[in-house]
């Protein structure tokens, strides 16, 4: 074997390897002359053959560079990512400081009790229900329930784990109002029908379409709950006031969940309350 | 020549196509690339002979034309044997090459292989006097001067293993 490859290798070198030339030409000349499908046939037979390791070593440097590549392509959108996501927090935050400043009353940070309304009052009319959360969660006398519409009247007697409602619509149940748009505040109460109406200054300028919300001076609600929208102004029997009707954010009969906060009366309040 | 020194060339002959596929995409410009073959092909018919230069330039070309369109089989494999042959016959026959001689019949085959592969596929004057300005003449002077280093640095070793 050794013999014939030496005696190959002396044929192809003798007289300066023109032999070698010739052959190689003449196995050129041929390829190119050969019919297409011969052709393809040279081809594939290389590739799948001689070819195929140091494609193995081609294509793995190939690989190596898309990785590389990728690699980088990757970290360009890494930081891109984390400079939006800076931005993005950064927006968070002014927009917390904005609506902070904008909507300053609607903050509130007292702690939030949910509860399932349980009862109504058999009465005629609805002015109370019950709840079943008590002061085993948290719950006094006196204390804001609201819904997710808006005001719904304060805790009037709390037991161990129930709670009675009263309603905004109780005649017995008054509180300090404010119009949203003008800061004028007036006095909201029910009327024997039922009826919720608000009587403020007559130069207010408040008209049909404005929101009440709680204005934070009778010591029991907090500043900023949305109450309800006025329907109608009309002249009071004093001239220096003007009575209006209010149609509330929370239809009451239909209540099924409420959250009570858990403020307690101002200290003031809580006082002329005990007396 | 020993079985040693065949192994070698083929290690080198993987390198250097694999620097042909990535490296010298890397070092392109204005689509302008060196070509390690044919430097290869001049090197190894320079210290081993046109016998081996033959061989060496026909499976170089050979490899090519296997990875372009299939009617162009052949074409790579006659114009880089014949450029191994005529290098080889030129270092054996007529004169020990020195640097700018090794350049020189390096830059002279990089003309001649072009010329031969534009003849043998087939293509129009026009066409080939495109290619030649636009391609042939910019990538010659460009695989000239990475040749030039590599003979350089070939030169210098070769002294240092003499002293």
């Amino acid at each position: 074997m050794l013999r014939a490859i030496r005696f190959i290798v002396d044929l192809f070198t003798q007289r300066h390897g023109i032999v070698a030339f010739v052959f190689f030409l003449v196995l050129g000349l041929l390829m190119r002359q050969s019919p297409e499908p011969v052709r393809e046939s040279i081809v594939s037979t290389a590739l799948s053959t001689i070819y195929f390791p140091a494609q193995r070593v081609v294509s793995a440097v190939g690989h190596y560079q898309a990785v590389v590549e990728e690699n980088e392509h990757l970290k360009e959108e890494n930081a891109r990512l984390r400079q939006e996501t800076y931005h993005a927090r950064e927006g968070l935050q002014e927009l917390a400081r904005l609506h902070t400043l904008v909507r300053f009353d609607d903050k509130w940070d007292y702690p939030i009790v949910t509860a399932r309304v349980v009862g109504h009052n058999p009465g005629r009319f609805l002015t109370t229900m019950v709840i079943n959360r008590g002061t085993e969660h948290g719950v006094k006398e006196n204390m804001p329930v609201f819904s997710m519409n808006g005001l719904v009247g304060k805790v009037s007697k709390a037991t161990f784990n129930h709670s009675r409602v009263q309603l905004l619509v109780d005649p017995n149940l008054k509180l300090s109002v404010m119009d949203r748009r003008t800061r004028v505040v007036g006095f909201l109460e029910s009327m024997e029908d039922r009826r919720l109406t608000a009587l403020v200054p007559a130069h207010a300028g408040i008209h049909a379409g404005d929101t009440l919300v709680t204005s934070g001076l009778g010591g029991i609600f907090p500043k900023g709950i949305p109450v309800g929208t006025v329907k109608e102004v009309r002249m009071s029997d004093l001239d220096v006031m003007r009575q209006m009707d209010v149609e509330p954010f929370q239809e009451f009969s239909i209540l099924e969940e409420v959250f009570v906060m858990e403020k307690e009366p101002d200290w003031i309040v809580k006082e002329l309350l005990d007396e | 020549m020993s079985n040693l020194k065949w192994l070698k060339v083929l290690i080198l002959f993987v390198i250097v196509f694999s620097l042909q596929l990535t490296v010298a995409n890397w070092m392109s410009f204005f689509d302008i690339a060196p070509d390690f073959v044919i430097i290869f092909i001049v090197a190894v018919a320079i210290k081993m002979g046109p016998a081996a230069g033959c061989f060496w330039g026909f499976f170089a070309g050979f490899t090519q034309d296997v990875y372009a369109p299939v009617e162009w089989l052949g074409a790579n494999s006659i114009s880089m044997m014949v450029l191994g042959f005529a290098v080889g016959q030129l270092e054996e026959r007529f004169l020990t090459l020195n640097l700018p001689a090794k350049v020189g019949v390096l830059g002279l085959g990089f003309f001649v292989c072009d010329m031969i592969y534009y003849a043998v596929t087939g293509l129009s004057k026009d066409v080939i006097t495109n290619l030649f300005l636009t391609k042939t003449l910019p990538e010659c002077l460009y695989t000239l001067l990475i040749g030039g280093i590599f003979f350089y640095l070939d030169i210098g070793k070769k002294k240092k293993s003499h002293a």
